[in-house]
């Protein structure tokens, strides 16, 4: 506590608390656990042990990170100022989205669930409190969000809107109690997952009833042309009964046309191509981040220090490693330095850095978009899926989420294909084990002097680039987003693979 | 007689040619894989050099196929045993000079460490029979700035 107060008296051009009324213009967060009195009646310890570590590990230090200042922690929920919107809002995001992570691999009614709210308003701080309507109506807005969500009110929607990339959904006018006018609310939908996720319920269903539709519609017309005596029936029958099943996209999409290097006609057949000049090129299906800020590295090796906060711009990354498939096309095109042997959905491996170079070239080339090796700090922010704990999921190791030696069951032929543990809370599969991972950077033994701002780190000695995930050989210690090897550039090695990115 | 020796001959080629199946290229009997530096119950302070040392055989880019070449790892307080039917393994505690660096500067924490080395064919397999140093020990003492 004493920490975050001489932070806020430190860096803030703020009157001395025992001052005459110090007034000033702050973006107020008000935190509040969502079914807390259920909580404490089920596990009175056990939850409010867990609510102060989560108080110390997570909304102390992600509010020191975004430059503001806890005001006060109360039973079941805390208030904290900033001076910055931006801040304050994406400090919230940050917030919830570890506890998405915290919250995995528990069952539904232990999960310790935060509602937030943030107003912009004038108040009155003293060195204990803050006071004001501003601090009122952060509260009511706290008051009627979801467990779990960020609500914001429309002055701070005003000011973040082009700054924070993040959904926002009107929520309207809202008349919230003792407060004579309606308030503004948004709620902030914070990284393409949870948009995917609103989205994808409602399509599902969507979906689904097509489905069924489909189905009935074909059953229809099956039990009508066999009703009828036989002869051209069936084969028409064939055609509406394999209509449901169309749904899955294909991962190709039309190319410029202007651009003709021909690869070799084998590759054209897999996709449809929807218009006759395009060139089909298997592009990995790639997932769009938002950007953000996050503390990178970790106390845990000396390579990770010193943790150090990264702004990172709107980037999309592969939801995969690139596979065998895809590299094998860039091989047939005389592009990539060999045909590799393994199953097309097994991760590509034995590769070198300058050959993930090549690959992301060649994909750059043959459809003009920006393909490239994503940033050290991009993939560990892509990796990391807004947790701030030891693995995404949470501190403790568990099946299923990751391939590694002693992660659990391991297939037998290893590397084992692409998607075969769960996705972290950004959609992406595979960041950390199953394949190391190459990336942009220039390998350095730790942080000191490395960019702030999410760019790749490519100065200094290159003749070692950066790997990450750590691979199927590995134990756990490598599956960490934060762990950090360095490799030599030009070598092959059969564990090392990569995934692209794609600036937007 | 003659057709012994052809029965010999192709047997010795089956033979040969088996062992380089099951990886393990064929290393020259006399090789000889050492540290040059540190000695070992060397007492270093703060980061040293290590230098590898080498005697009849080469040092070659992993991946380049030579007869009698190879390039170097070093293995730090590592205890397992090396197995020769897998790939050197690549992690903190396994470093790969495939480029063909005959030296390193090594930083470890305080303590008691060994290193040894153990020289990969072109595909990162150990040699059969595996080319390897001495196992040595060196201890590394607080950096002085901090010392008492």
């Amino acid at each position: 506590m004493g920490e975050i107060r001489n932070f806020r008296s430190g860096n803030h051009d703020e009157p001395p608390p025992h001052g005459s009324m110090p007034r000033r213009l702050a973006a107020i967060i008000v935190g509040d656990i969502a079914s807390y009195s259920r909580l404490m009646q089920a596990d009175e310890e056990g939850t409010h042990l867990r609510v102060k570590r989560i108080e110390r590990d997570l909304i102390q230090p992600s509010i020191i990170e975004h430059h503001g200042a806890l005001v006060k922690t109360t039973g079941d929920g805390f208030i904290a100022i900033f001076d910055s919107p931006v801040e304050a809002v994406r400090c919230s995001i940050v917030i919830q989205q570890n506890l998405v992570g915290r919250n995995a691999s528990l069952p539904k009614e232990t999960r310790i669930e935060y509602r937030i709210g943030v107003n912009l308003g004038d108040v009155i701080v003293e060195p204990d409190d803050v006071y004001g309507d501003g601090v009122n109506i952060a509260t009511r807005i706290e008051g009627i969000a979801d467990p779990g969500q960020v609500y914001i009110s429309g002055a701070i929607y005003e000011q973040i809107k082009h700054k924070v990339v993040c959904g926002y959904e009107s929520l309207g006018d809202r008349k919230v109690k003792n407060i004579t006018d309606p308030v503004r609310v948004y709620r902030v939908l914070p990284d393409a997952d949870a948009v995917g996720k609103t989205r994808g319920r409602r399509e599902n269903t969507l979906i689904f009833l097509l489905g069924v539709t489909l189905l009935v519609i074909a059953s229809g017309v099956l039990w009508y042309l066999l009703a009828q005596p036989h002869g051209k029936g069936t084969e028409q029958a064939a055609a509406p009964t394999a209509a449901p099943v169309a749904s899955p996209s294909p991962q190709s999409q039309p190319r410029d046309a202007a651009q003709a290097p021909q690869p070799s006609p084998s590759l054209a057949a897999s996709s449809p191509s929807p218009s006759p000049s395009a060139i089909p090129v298997r592009e990995p299906e790639m997932i769009a981040i938002r950007g953000g800020s996050f503390a990178m590295g970790s106390n845990d090796d000396a390579t990770e220090r010193p943790i150090h906060q990264v702004a990172i711009k709107p980037f999309s990354i592969g939801k995969y490693p690139v596979t065998v498939r895809e590299w094998n096309e860039c091989a047939a095109a005389k592009v990539c330095g060999f045909v590799a042997a393994g199953k097309d959905d097994a991760p590509i491996s034995n590769v070198s850095w300058a050959d993930a170079r090549q690959y992301a070239a060649y994909l750059a080339e043959m459809t003009k978009k920006p393909y490239r090796l994503p940033s050290e700090a991009e993939w560990e922010y892509a990796a990391r899926g807004g947790t701030q704990t030891k693995y995404w999921w949470g501190d403790k190791l568990q099946p299923g989420m990751a391939g590694c030696k002693d992660c659990g069951d391991l297939a037998a032929e290893q590397p084992a294909k692409v998607g075969s543990f769960k996705p972290n809370p950004f959609g992406l599969h595979d960041m950390g084990g199953g394949i190391d991972q190459w990336v942009e950077d220039c390998w350095h033994k730790t942080y000191q002097g490395a960019p702030a701002d999410g760019s790749a780190w490519s100065s200094g000695d290159c003749t070692s680039h950066v790997l990450r995930s750590g691979s199927w050989k590995n134990d756990s210690r490598y599956v960490r987003p934060s762990n950090r090897d360095g490799y030599d550039t030009n070598v092959r090695y059969p564990t090392h693979g990569f995934r692209v990115a794609l600036s937007p | 007689m003659s057709i012994l020796r052809c029965i010999a001959l192709s047997l010795s080629l089956a033979v040969l040619s088996s062992a380089a199946l099951a990886q393990g290229k064929t290393a020259p009997k006399d090789a000889k894989l050492y540290f040059i530096t540190p000695y070992d119950g060397a007492k270093v302070r703060g980061g040293f050099l290590v230098r590898f040392g080498l005697r009849n055989m080469g040092v070659t880019h992993a991946g380049d196929d030579y007869q009698n070449a190879g390039h170097h790892h070093l293995l730090i307080d590592v205890n397992d045993p090396i197995d020769p039917k897998e790939p050197i393994p690549q992690d903190k505690s396994h470093l790969h000079f495939g480029a063909g660096q005959t030296e390193t500067f090594l930083e470890l924490p305080p303590g008691t460490h060994t290193l040894q080395l153990v020289l990969g064919d072109a595909k990162h397999y150990p040699f059969d029979p595996p080319v390897v140093s001495d196992k040595i020990t060196v201890r590394v003492r607080q950096p002085s700035q901090r010392g008492k």
